[in-house]
Formats: C-alpha cells, sequence, structure tokens
C-alpha cells in the first residue's frame, strides 16, 4: 500500500434544491397528503399511535413520572435520616424504599430518558420523518410502563425487592424467599429487553437513517454521543441479562450458581452486575454530555470547537467504561493485581472526560455567550459534576476505595456525578427543547429561580455526605445511633434535599402549567444551528417538510434559505403520493440516498405484544408457570403476526423517485437493509449475553476447586459432539436455502430449509441428551447447573431458529418472500451465522475444557 | 414520626433524653490509629487539597473563559484543549496512579511472622470472634462476640469468613475495610498504633438490621491484652448472688442453651453469641444496648423490636422478675 | 444501486472516496487496549487462581504483561500512523467544509486521537506490575 498523495477531486457538485418553488396549490396538496399520512389517530385510537413524536413523549412523561416516584423515595430516606433512631419508617419499608430509589433511577429514568429524548428529538435531528421501526419503539415504550409500574407498585403492597440494587446473592437468594426480589429480577430484566430494542432502533437510525450528505463528520455531536451510548447498552446490557438468568434459576429452581455450600459463588454475581453496572453510569452520563454538546454551540453562537475530540472522548469512554466494573469490588479481597489494573483503567477515564469539558470552555471563550436558563443548568451542572469527577478520582485509586467504599463518601460521589453529570443537563435540555415539542416557551424566571434552589440544596444535602463517610456512617443504615457525630450533619442533609425538591416543583410546575394564553414562540426561538430546529411552529406530525441535502455541522447557519427550501419542499420526498409513511435510508459514511423506507404506521400489535410479554414476566414472578407460559406464547405468536404482517412487505413497484431526479429503492435487503442491522445489532447483544455465561463457567474453574469435577460426571464428549455436528450441518443447510432462493429454485430452498429444521431439532436433542444420559443433576452442584445453562441457552436460541425457518417457508410460500425480495431470509441466515457460533462454544465448552483443565 | 417529633421538641430541653445510646469510641477515618489509616488518611488530605486546587482553577478558568471573546478562530485553542484536556490531566493522573499503586503492597501484602491471628464471622447480624488459645491448646479457641481486643503496635491478622450473607468488616479508625464471604476466606492486616476503644461496623447491606451490626475494637498494651485473653480462655465465673443462680436455672429451662454457649455451663450450641464472659463487654447485641441488666431486660423482651428481623426469639412471655434474673445472671458473667 | 444516486460517484476508486472508509478504523486503538488490558487481567487472574507459586511471585505475569504492552504499543502506533497519513492527507487549502477529503482527514484525526488515549491507557495498565510484584 502506497501513501503517496494522489491528486484529489475538486470539490463535488451538491444537489441543489428546486430552483424554482412548486406552485401554491401543488405545495399546499402535497401538504395535505402529508399530514394525512403522518396525522396520529384520534381519540381512543391515539394510544395505537407508533410515530416517534408521540412515543417520544409518552415516553418522556412516563420516566419524568418515576422520576418523581423515584424522588419520592429519596425524600422519605432523608426523613428517616435527619435524626438519629428515627422511626419514621420500618427496617423493612425503608429498605424497599432505597433499593427502589436506586433501581427506580437507574433503569427507570436515568436509561430510559436518554432513549426518551432520543427517540423524540434524533429524527429531527438527522431530517428523519420517523426512526427506522417505530413500532418496535411503541413495543419498547409499552414494555417499559408495564414493567416499570409493575416494579413500582410492588411498594404499596411492602413486596417491593429489598436488597439493595446491586441485588448481592446470598441476601437476595436464600434469605430473602419473598416475591420482592423475583420482582426485581424479573421486572427489570423485562425493562432491560426494552432498553435493548430501543438502543437497536437508535444505532439503526444515527447510522442509516441521516439526511443526504451528512458525513460523519457532520453529524451533530449529540448523534455520536447517543451512536456510542446505544452501542454501549448492547454490550453492556447483556451480562447483566445473564447475571438475572442465573440468579432467578436459583431463585426458582434451586440452581445453585451463588450458593457455596454446592460450590456456587456470590462473586460471580458481582461481576456480571457490574461489568453491566459500571458502563450504566457513563450510559447515563455521556447522553447529557450529548445535550450540553448541542446547548453550549447554540448559546455560545458559534460552532463547537473540537468537534473530532468529542468524538475521541466519546468512543475512548465507551471503551473505557467497561474496564472499571471491579472498583466496585475493591473491597471483596481479589488479589492487589486486580484491583491494580482496574485502578488503572479508573484513572485513565478522566482524560476523556477533562477533554470533553476543556472543549466547551473553548467553545464559551470563541464566542460570546447569551445567558438562559438552559444554559445555566448546563454550566452549573458541569460545575457540580467537577466535583464529582475529582472524588471519582480518588476512590479510583485503591487505598482509598478502602475506607470509602460502602461509606456516606459513595452517596456523596455518585450523586455529584449523577445529578451534575445527568440531571442538571437534562433539566437544561428540557428548558431548551419544550419550545421545540409544544411551541410554548417555558419561563426563564422560573426556570433560574429553580436553578439556585437547586444548585444550593443539592450541595447542602450532598456535599455532608463525604464527611459523615469518612467520619463512619456506612451506607444503606435505616437508622443511626445517636452521639456519634452524625446528628447535625445528616439534619443538614435532609433540609438541603427538600430545597432540592422545591426546586424540582418549580420546574414541575413551570411544565404544568397552563399556558394557553402565552404566544407561540417564533421558529427557531434560540437560533440554533442544528437541523432539530427546522421544525415549523405550530409543530407539524411529519417531521420535516423536504429532507435536505446537508454540507455543515449547523446547517441552519450555514446553508443559506434552508427553511424556505425545506418548506416550499425544494427537496427530497415533499410529498407522500402513494399515501405512506416514508424516510430516507443512507449509507453510513457519506449518507448518500439508499433506500426509500417505508415505515410502519399505527398499529395496536407493539401494545398487544407488550402486554402478553409483561403478562409472561409477571406471571414468572409468582411463579405461576402455567399462565406465564401461556401469556409466553401469546407473546410469541404476536410478535410473528407482526413481523408477518408488518415487516418486509414486497412494494408495489422497485424504485421510485423521491425529488430532484433522484430514484431510490423501496426493498433493500442484506447489509444495505435497516432490518439486517437491526438483526446484527440484536445478535451481538444476544451473543455477548452468552459470552457472559461462558464466562461464568471459566470464572468458577478459577475460583472453585472441583470445577469441572474430577473425575468427570458429564456431559460427556460423544452426545455434545454430535449435536453441534448437527447445528453445523443445519446450518450449512439454511447458507444452501438462502441460495437456493437467489437462483430462485424454490424446490431445493424448501427441501433445504427442512433439512435444516430436522437437523436442528435432532441437534438440540443430541445436545440434551450430553448432560441427561451423564445424570446431571443441576441442583446437586454448580457444575452441572452450569453445563446445563449453556446447553438450555443454545437449545432455545435452536428452537427459536427453527420457528424462523419455518417463517420463511411460510413466507416463500405466501410470495412474501421471492428471489428478488429475499430480506427474510437473509436476516434469518445472519441469526443462524451467531446460532452456529453459539453452538460450537458451547460444545467446545462443555465437551472439550474438561479435557484440557 | 414519633421519635422526629419527639426528638424536635425534647431536645433543647432534655439533651441526651434520647441519646441514652452506647458509646463505642472513635470510628472516623479521618482520625486514624492504625499504619493502614494512617497512611490512608495522609492519602486522602492530600488529595482533597489537590481536588480542591483543581476544582476552583476551572471555576476561575470556566470564569474567564465566559468573560472573554477571542472571536471566531482563536489560533491556540487546539493547544488548550491538548493541554488542559489531555495533557495535563494524564500526566497528574499518572503521577497519583503511582502513589495509589505504590502504597498498595504495604496495605494488601501478607502479614508479618509473628502477627496476631484473629478469626473473625460475620453473621446476621453479629460478629463471632475467636482467638488462638494462649495456651496454644490447639482444639480450643477462645471465642467471644462483637468485641476485640489487640495489643497496640503489633500485626494483626483478621481472618474473616462470614456463616450466611455478605458482609464488611470496617474499623474505620484502624485500617480501610474487606468483605466477609461465605465460602471464601478474606484477610485484613492492621497494626494499631494507639491505645483507645474503636469502634467497627458492617458496612455491606446484609438485610434487616444491617444498621446495627458493631462491634468494639479495645486496643490496650501487649500486658493487658495477654491479661485479657487469659481472663477470656477461663470457663464462665462463679455466681455470686441468688438472682444470679434463678438466671442461670432459668437460661437452662428455657433452652437458651440450644443457641448459646457458656463454657463451664451445659451451654455449647454455636448457633448464637458465645456468652461465656457477656458480662465483660462494652456493649450487647452488636452494639444495639449498652451493657446493663436494664437493657439485657429489654433486649429479653423485645430482640426483634431493638434489631428488626434479629433471629434471637422473643422471651417477652417471662415475668419481670424472670427476665430480671437472667439478665443478672448474663451481666455477671464476668 | 449506483443508478439511482450519487453526486460523487465521478470521483469513485479515489481513496476518500466512501467504499474505502470504515468506522471501524476509529476502533482498533481502543480494542487493542482492550485486549491489552484483558489478556492482563485474566492472565493474572488465572495465574494467581491456578498457578501461582507458594509466595504468590508475580514474576511471569510481569512478563507477560510487559510482552503483551510492547504489542499494544506497536499495534497502536500503527494505527496512529495510519490516522496521521490520513489527516495529512491533501493540502489544506483545498479544505471546505464538505468533501470527502474533509471527512477522509476527520477519520484520521479521530483514528489518531483515539491512538493517544489508548496508549495513555495502556500505559496506566502496564504500571500496575512495576508496583505489584505478587498476588497477595
Amino acid at each position: 500500500m502506497t501513501f503517496e498523495p494522489e491528486p484529489f477531486a475538486e470539490r463535488p457538485a451538491l444537489v441543489p434544491p428546486l430552483a424554482a418553488a412548486p406552485p401554491l396549490e401543488v405545495q399546499r396538496a402535497q401538504e395535505e397528503r402529508l399530514l394525512n399520512v403522518w396525522k396520529s389517530p384520534a381519540g381512543w385510537r391515539y394510544w395505537s399511535d407508533v410515530n416517534n413524536t408521540s412515543v417520544g413523549l409518552w415516553y418522556l412523561v412516563t420516566t419524568c413520572g418515576f422520576f418523581l416516584f423515584g424522588g419520592i423515595l429519596a425524600l422519605i430516606i432523608r426523613v428517616q435520616l435527619a435524626v438519629p433512631n428515627n422511626d419514621f419508617v420500618s427496617a423493612n419499608t425503608y429498605h424497599q424504599v432505597f433499593t427502589l430509589h436506586g433501581s427506580v433511577m437507574m433503569f427507570l429514568f436515568a436509561v430510559p430518558i436518554l432513549e426518551a429524548f432520543s427517540v423524540y428529538i434524533l429524527p429531527a435531528m438527522t431530517g428523519a420523518r420517523d426512526l427506522p421501526f417505530p413500532r418496535l419503539s411503541a413495543y419498547g415504550f409499552w414494555c417499559f410502563l408495564f414493567g416499570g409500574v409493575f416494579v413500582c407498585i410492588s411498594i404499596f403492597f411492602n413486596m417491593a425487592p429489598r436488597g439493595g440494587w446491586f441485588m448481592y446473592p446470598p441476601l437476595t437468594t436464600a434469605y430473602q424467599q419473598d416475591v420482592g426480589a423475583d420482582i426485581w429480577l424479573l421486572g427489570l430484566t423485562f425493562i432491560e429487553i426494552s432498553s435493548l430494542a430501543l438502543a437497536v432502533e437508535l444505532i439503526v437510525g444515527v447510522l442509516k437513517c441521516r439526511p443526504p450528505g451528512m458525513r460523519v463528520n457532520l453529524m451533530p455531536l449529540y448523534a455520536w454521543y447517543i451512536l456510542v451510548v446505544a452501542v454501549m447498552i448492547v454490550f453492556a446490557f447483556p451480562p447483566l441479562i445473564a447475571g438475572d438468568v442465573l440468579l432467578e434459576m436459583e431463585r426458582a429452581f434451586d440452581w445453585p450458581f451463588f450458593d457455596p455450600a454446592r460450590g456456587g459463588d456470590p462473586l460471580l454475581w458481582q461481576h456480571l452486575f457490574w461489568i453491566f453496572g459500571h458502563p450504566e453510569v457513563y450510559i447515563v452520563f455521556l447522553p447529557s454530555v450529548a445535550l450540553v454538546a448541542m446547548i453550549v454551540p447554540t448559546f455560545a453562537r458559534r460552532p463547537l470547537i473540537g468537534y473530532g475530540w468529542i468524538v475521541l472522548a466519546a468512543v475512548g469512554t465507551g471503551f473505557l467504561s467497561f474496564g472499571l466494573w471491579v472498583h466496585h469490588m475493591f473491597t471483596t479481597g481479589l488479589p492487589g493485581i486486580t484491583l491494580a489494573l482496574f485502578s488503572a483503567a479508573s484513572q485513565a477515564v478522566a482524560v476523556p472526560t477533562g477533554v470533553q469539558i476543556f472543549c466547551f470552555l473553548a467553545t464559551v471563550m470563541a464566542g460570546r455567550v447569551a445567558w438562559s436558563a438552559a444554559m445555566m443548568f448546563i454550566v452549573g451542572g458541569l460545575a457540580t459534576f467537577i466535583i464529582g469527577g475529582l472524588t471519582g478520582v480518588m476512590i479510583a485509586l485503591v487505598p482509598f476505595d478502602f475506607q470509602a467504599h460502602d461509606s456516606y463518601f459513595i452517596v456523596g460521589h455518585l450523586h455529584y456525578v449523577l445529578v451534575g453529570g445527568t440531571i442538571f443537563p437534562i433539566v437544561g435540555g428540557i428548558y431548551y427543547y419544550y419550545p421545540l415539542a409544544r411551541s410554548k416557551a417555558l419561563s426563564e424566571r422560573l426556570g433560574k429561580t429553580a436553578f439556585w434552589l437547586m444548585t444550593i440544596g443539592f450541595n447542602i444535602t450532598f456535599f455532608p455526605m463525604h464527611i459523615t463517610g469518612l467520619w463512619g456512617m456506612p451506607r444503606r443504615v435505616y437508622t443511626y445511633a445517636a452521639g456519634r457525630g452524625f446528628e447535625e450533619l445528616n439534619l443538614l442533609s435532609t433540609v438541603g434535599a427538600f430545597v432540592l425538591a422545591s426546586g424540582f416543583a418549580i420546574v414541575l410546575w413551570d411544565i404544568l402549567r397552563p399556558k394557553r394564553k402565552q404566544p407561540l414562540i417564533k421558529r427557531n426561538p434560540w437560533n440554533a444551528g442544528t437541523l432539530d430546529w427546522a421544525g415549523r411552529v405550530p409543530t407539524m406530525n411529519w417531521g420535516i417538510r423536504s429532507i435536505p441535502e446537508i454540507d455543515g455541522r449547523y446547517p441552519l447557519w450555514e446553508q443559506p434559505n434552508l427553511l424556505r427550501d425545506i418548506d416550499e419542499g425544494r427537496y427530497f420526498l415533499p410529498d407522500a403520493e402513494e399515501g405512506l409513511r416514508e424516510t430516507l435510508v443512507t449509507s453510513v459514511i457519506d449518507a448518500r440516498p439508499e433506500q426509500c423506507l417505508r415505515v410502519a404506521g399505527p398499529s395496536y400489535m407493539p401494545f398487544i405484544a407488550a402486554a402478553f410479554t409483561a403478562g409472561f414476566f409477571i406471571l414468572a414472578t409468582f411463579y405461576y408457570w402455567l399462565l406465564a407460559t401461556t401469556s409466553g406464547i401469546a407473546a410469541v405468536v404476536m410478535l410473528i403476526a407482526w413481523a408477518w404482517r408488518g415487516t418486509g412487505a414486497i412494494p408495489e413497484k422497485r424504485a421510485k423517485d423521491i425529488g430532484l431526479g433522484v430514484t431510490l429503492p423501496l426493498y433493500r435487503s442484506g447489509p444495505a437493509s435497516v432490518g439486517w442491522w437491526a438483526m446484527f445489532i440484536t445478535m451481538l447483544g444476544d451473543f455477548t449475553a452468552f459470552m457472559s455465561l461462558v464466562f461464568g463457567y471459566f470464572f468458577y474453574w478459577t475460583s472453585r476447586d472441583g470445577f469441572p469435577p474430577d473425575p468427570l460426571t458429564g456431559p460427556g464428549t460423544f452426545w455434545p459432539l454430535v449435536g453441534g455436528g448437527l447445528l453445523l450441518a443445519a446450518w450449512v443447510a439454511t447458507v444452501v436455502a438462502r441460495y437456493a432462493n437467489r437462483r430462485e429454485r424454490a424446490a431445493g430452498m424448501y427441501m433445504a430449509l427442512l433439512v435444516a429444521v430436522v437437523l436442528a431439532l435432532a441437534g438440540s436433542l443430541a445436545l440434551f441428551a450430553g448432560p441427561w444420559t451423564t445424570g446431571l443433576n443441576p441442583t446437586e452442584h454448580v457444575y452441572p447447573a452450569t453445563v446445563w445453562v449453556l446447553v438450555g441457552w443454545t437449545i432455545l436460541h435452536v428452537l427459536l431458529g427453527v420457528l424462523m425457518l419455518v417463517f420463511c417457508a411460510a413466507r416463500r410460500a405466501a410470495g412474501k418472500l421471492t428471489s428478488e425480495y429475499d430480506a427474510d431470509i437473509v436476516n434469518v441466515l445472519l441469526y443462524w451465522h451467531f446460532l452456529a457460533l453459539t453452538a460450537a462454544i458451547t460444545v467446545a465448552v462443555v465437551a472439550g475444557f474438561p479435557l484440557v483443565a | 414520626m414519633l421519635n422526629l417529633i419527639t426528638y424536635f421538641y425534647s431536645a433543647p430541653f432534655v439533651p441526651g433524653i434520647l441519646l441514652a445510646d452506647v458509646w463505642h469510641g472513635k470510628h472516623s477515618a479521618l482520625e486514624p490509629a492504625g499504619t493502614a489509616a494512617s497512611e490512608i488518611a495522609t492519602l486522602f488530605w492530600a488529595m482533597a487539597v489537590g481536588a480542591a486546587v483543581i476544582w476552583l482553577s476551572m471555576i476561575v478558568l470556566g470564569v474567564y473563559c465566559f468573560r472573554t471573546h477571542q472571536g471566531m478562530h482563536p489560533p491556540r485553542l487546539p493547544w488548550f484543549i491538548i493541554g488542559g484536556g489531555m495533557a495535563v490531566p494524564s500526566v497528574v493522573l499518572a503521577v497519583l496512579l503511582g502513589f495509589g499503586l505504590s502504597a498498595m503492597p504495604r496495605l494488601v501484602g501478607p502479614a508479618p511472622e509473628g502477627s496476631l491471628r484473629v478469626h473473625v464471622t460475620g453473621e446476621q447480624w453479629w460478629w463471632r470472634v475467636s482467638y488462638e488459645h494462649p495456651q496454644g491448646l490447639d482444639t480450643q479457641r477462645v471465642e467471644l462476640a462483637n468485641e476485640i481486643h489487640l495489643p497496640v503496635d503489633r500485626a494483626v491478622e483478621f481472618v474473616l469468613d462470614s456463616a450466611d450473607v455478605i458482609h464488611s468488616f470496617w474499623i474505620p479508625s484502624l485500617a480501610g475495610k474487606v468483605d466477609t464471604f461465605p465460602g471464601r476466606e478474606t484477610r485484613l492486616v492492621v497494626t494499631p498504633t494507639s491505645e483507645g476503644v474503636y469502634q467497627g461496623i458492617c458496612a455491606e447491606f446484609c438485610g434487616g438490621a444491617h444498621a446495627w451490626m458493631e462491634f468494639t475494637v479495645v486496643v490496650e498494651s501487649p500486658e493487658a491484652f495477654d491479661a485479657w485473653l487469659a481472663e477470656q480462655a477461663t470457663p464462665s465465673n462463679t455466681l455470686h448472688d441468688e438472682g444470679a443462680t434463678r438466671g442461670r436455672t432459668l437460661f437452662r429451662q428455657q433452652g437458651c442453651g440450644a443457641c448459646h454457649s457458656i463454657r463451664g455451663n451445659v451451654a455449647r450450641s454455636r448457633v448464637g453469641p458465645d456468652l461465656t464472659h457477656v458480662g465483660s463487654r462494652h456493649s450487647i447485641a452488636a452494639g444495639r444496648l449498652p451493657n446493663d441488666r436494664l437493657s439485657l431486660v429489654r433486649w429479653l423482651r423485645d430482640p426483634k423490636g431493638l434489631k428488626p428481623e434479629a433471629l434471637m426469639p422473643s422471651f417477652a412471655m417471662l415475668s419481670d422478675e424472670d427476665l430480671e434474673s437472667l439478665a443478672a445472671y448474663l451481666h455477671g458473667l464476668k | 444501486m449506483n443508478a439511482t444516486f450519487d453526486p460523487h460517484a465521478e470521483h469513485a476508486g479515489h481513496r476518500t472516496h466512501e467504499s474505502n472508509q470504515s468506522l471501524w478504523l476509529l476502533v482498533i486503538a481502543p480494542t487493542i487496549w482492550a485486549t491489552h488490558f484483558l489478556a492482563s487481567y485474566v492472565t493474572a487472574a488465572v495465574y494467581c487462581a491456578k498457578f501461582a507459586p507458594a509466595d504468590g511471585s508475580l514474576a511471569t505475569v510481569r512478563w507477560a504483561i510487559a510482552g503483551y504492552t510492547i504489542a499494544a504499543l506497536i499495534g497502536i502506533a500503527v494505527t496512529a500512523w495510519f490516522g496521521w497519513r490520513r489527516q495529512r492527507y491533501g493540502t489544506p487549502e483545498d479544505v471546505h467544509i464538505d468533501t470527502p477529503l474533509v471527512r477522509h482527514r476527520f477519520l484520521g484525526t479521530a483514528t489518531l486521537l483515539l491512538s493517544m488515549l489508548s496508549t495513555v491507557a495502556t500505559l496506566y495498565t502496564a504500571m500496575t506490575v512495576i508496583f505489584l510484584g505478587d498476588c497477595s
């Protein structure tokens, strides 16, 4: 490869907008059609809507509701701790309250609100009419709502989880036999799945649904951050889901993963939980920085300085955050060298954070800052966050953490990080984006008052906690004795908490107060430069009137007449001739238009599927296995019906003229299609969960003698090898089916599918026979339990894979899958690639490793 | 809720009305009395000052940035980001990491030769403490609960585990904490440097009475320590008064020996805390109550009320007289 | 599907063309860090749990991590050099806000910066074995 510079080309011509606006009556007719296609259903049918502005709004309101609930729980905590020996609530209630406070804030507020924000504004920023899978967002939202409400109301029945948001076994296995821990495990696993679904949606949204010309170096920084965060979710949540599976298996079926008496080890849970738990902190933090990166340039009235540096910081933080998890386990007696390695990574992650702050400082230095409530929240939040960051660097040092760990110092630290780094920017974001959503402004005066109350209240509440912690106050105590010196500071914290709460109350009032008499805002009220502010006032459901060609990071500042050209429909897709919802799909790097994507419209299917999914998880919580299974099957049937009716429809024509002389295909398959990407990302997450289980296997090997047992009890090598061989053969048959379909050999395709199904079923039987014939009893010891869990995971995936093969055969028979329109089978094959890898690893581990060990 | 109201109304008039809790001793990481705690406290103060300086500089820098206006294309801004965001933090953090790592071998390293070894087991919600027998009798260990005595200036290695859930063993004045696990041994090496009474506490959430899982650490001269250990190694003392004798009978009749052990008495069970010398301890119920007869009666009557979910059953069905006799007996076990 | 829309089609084959670009370039350096970190952690953890001599000496692990570090730093340096070449590609006068060249350079810059960060993080990781010599 040579690196001699080549002569480079001239600047390529952009596609200019139409030189003249279409006649007014044409514009009116286009607008009417667009409005008609994109309008939300009226009346009670409104709840079948799937458009990103509706779902995003419900999502935001719901997360804010959960935030208020978590906030009230926090106030209960502070009242209880106001004085020593308090009996405002009982110990049992207190434990439920603090467990729910942490769980609600992390799982029902912090992660979902970033997804809610993104569902709402990402399409606006990227000039898309909607996200690529609107029904998936709706499904995610309904799952989130059902699961979240289920987890929250448990406290009113005195059944809430009470093992802390970290749920350490064996406290949460043998020592808490009531339903609380099940509610946590199943209720929140369910929400994690919905978070994952949205992460898939957002990744594809950022990579594939940008406006033409918006190259990766021109994307709004928000999109970069959300891309990084969504990818982090895909890799961080699955280990927790794997851990949830193990913990629930122990609780429900007595498989002793965490029971040391039977070879289990409670430390495995801590690893899996924190492999999730630390990236989680950055998953929560980065989207708020993303809001900062949008708001600062607007009020500094100039482009952000250090775009590349911000990208470095976002990507770098995403990576480094996966190397920190053991710093939550510094006091577990692990070898010093292990602690040291994680301490090193914990220090390194501070570097990209510093970079971001200096980029923001450079931007305000170069600009002239206009102050507003939004900007105050941003600046105050960062100043607060820096304190949390500095104490974070302190506790990242192993020696200091020995003292600080599990003391109130950590409570102080984490709230400085999360409130300063996340909540303040979110409130700033609400002040900034409220006009976008409702076309009315929030009150600057109320905002500034709230800011000062919150800043003062926050610091009064949480600063003293650093001191109480070092004075010896441990975390999660429901009360403390008098005479220890904790009284004054705790009382101060409680007073501060109410000041802080009054600030939130003002924000809430500002949002809810009637604004009927208030005038509409003018368009783009902050004079921002990014595309999210291109919408009309009042807001139109169509998202954007016509999709422009973008050639800068701040198109509203840089592209003259952009708004006029968008409004007059001089750009792409100004019309909805076929009465279908459409948006553009573009290439990953340079955003060249690739497809005119038909996106789904209103449907009850996501709602019904979510209700049945919720039924499965909620009924399983109470061990109503029969009902739970019925509900689960109903959910699968509903999802299949949804896939059958709602996806991969063959369009009435190959391609469509999207305006300006550009014709785009209406159907793509393989890596050019959004569905392929969704499957790929989903399977990455699924594979991560599987690898977490494999990690468990090797963890037991290092931590426990007699794993694998000597002499070996099972599963032998014969059956696993047979099973693995058959499954690989089934995979080959699937490959054959895909190419037979492409070559229009229907009979060959059906035959290959049949062979694949038979081989797959035989393969799972053989895989099952391994531990079965050797008599491995999963309740006896952790070794058989671990083998069974790997085998069971694989078999479950094979069954799902078989279902997909049958689905493809049926689609072909129904004429919904042809040699040209073959996205279904291409995506199923992608699933099978991962399945083959899973099966191969399972066999290698359960049959091969004991031979080596 | 009642306490909250009472506290606010009564506090100004009767200070201490609700302050009748036990005082166990110092428990601040910032008043170190052990080598490890001293080292960590020094590290903390250095970092705290450094953090304060950095934060203030950032605020000053922030104010400057907001006040100034450098125009649209300030040439030095990339260096501002490279230097302030990347170079300076990288160097500062590397130095800090070096300090942190260099302290680690001293904090996590193996115990020196000749260290005292004390086994501590965390249980819901108390601490089982056991010493090797002073006469070196292998079969016998000296067991007690919620109280640890240590000779000053001698390294001690705590061997820690748990009988049930995860706890965390923390004596802030002496050293950092180490978690205790069922089925896994962890270790903590401590060298106390000044005599005194210190308080230890469970730092890992362990369920119901996590807030009341404390213990007392008495650091004393080697002579006093040896005398104390010899005393603890003896069987329980003889009884002096009638009430106590009655209490002893009641102790047997009520089946207290099903859980507790009193060496020299018939009780041998190791389910609950060893009570051989319970009267000599600083507090009862893992720091929940002072060690006096009245508190013992309160405890016997309502353990769950004093410590949520405590495993000890209530003996409220006994008459006041019976309870007082039991308390007299136990309190007499010096 | 090129028949449809490609304003830059005339530059197909050019080094800055989209088909020669990938976002994967960005993640190479941090992936090297992650691999180095995981390898160091797994080596140390498995060694201490299964293979350490009675005194818990980490001598073997120290050499292993030193080796990993050299390999990782070479890998990051090569990545950084790729980034550097891209960042310097072309001449500055031709830089307009929106050309494939600018995007080419941007990907180079981001790769270079991520290599810098990965170097720092890798060196931090390597620092641990300077200070810790045994498994305790």
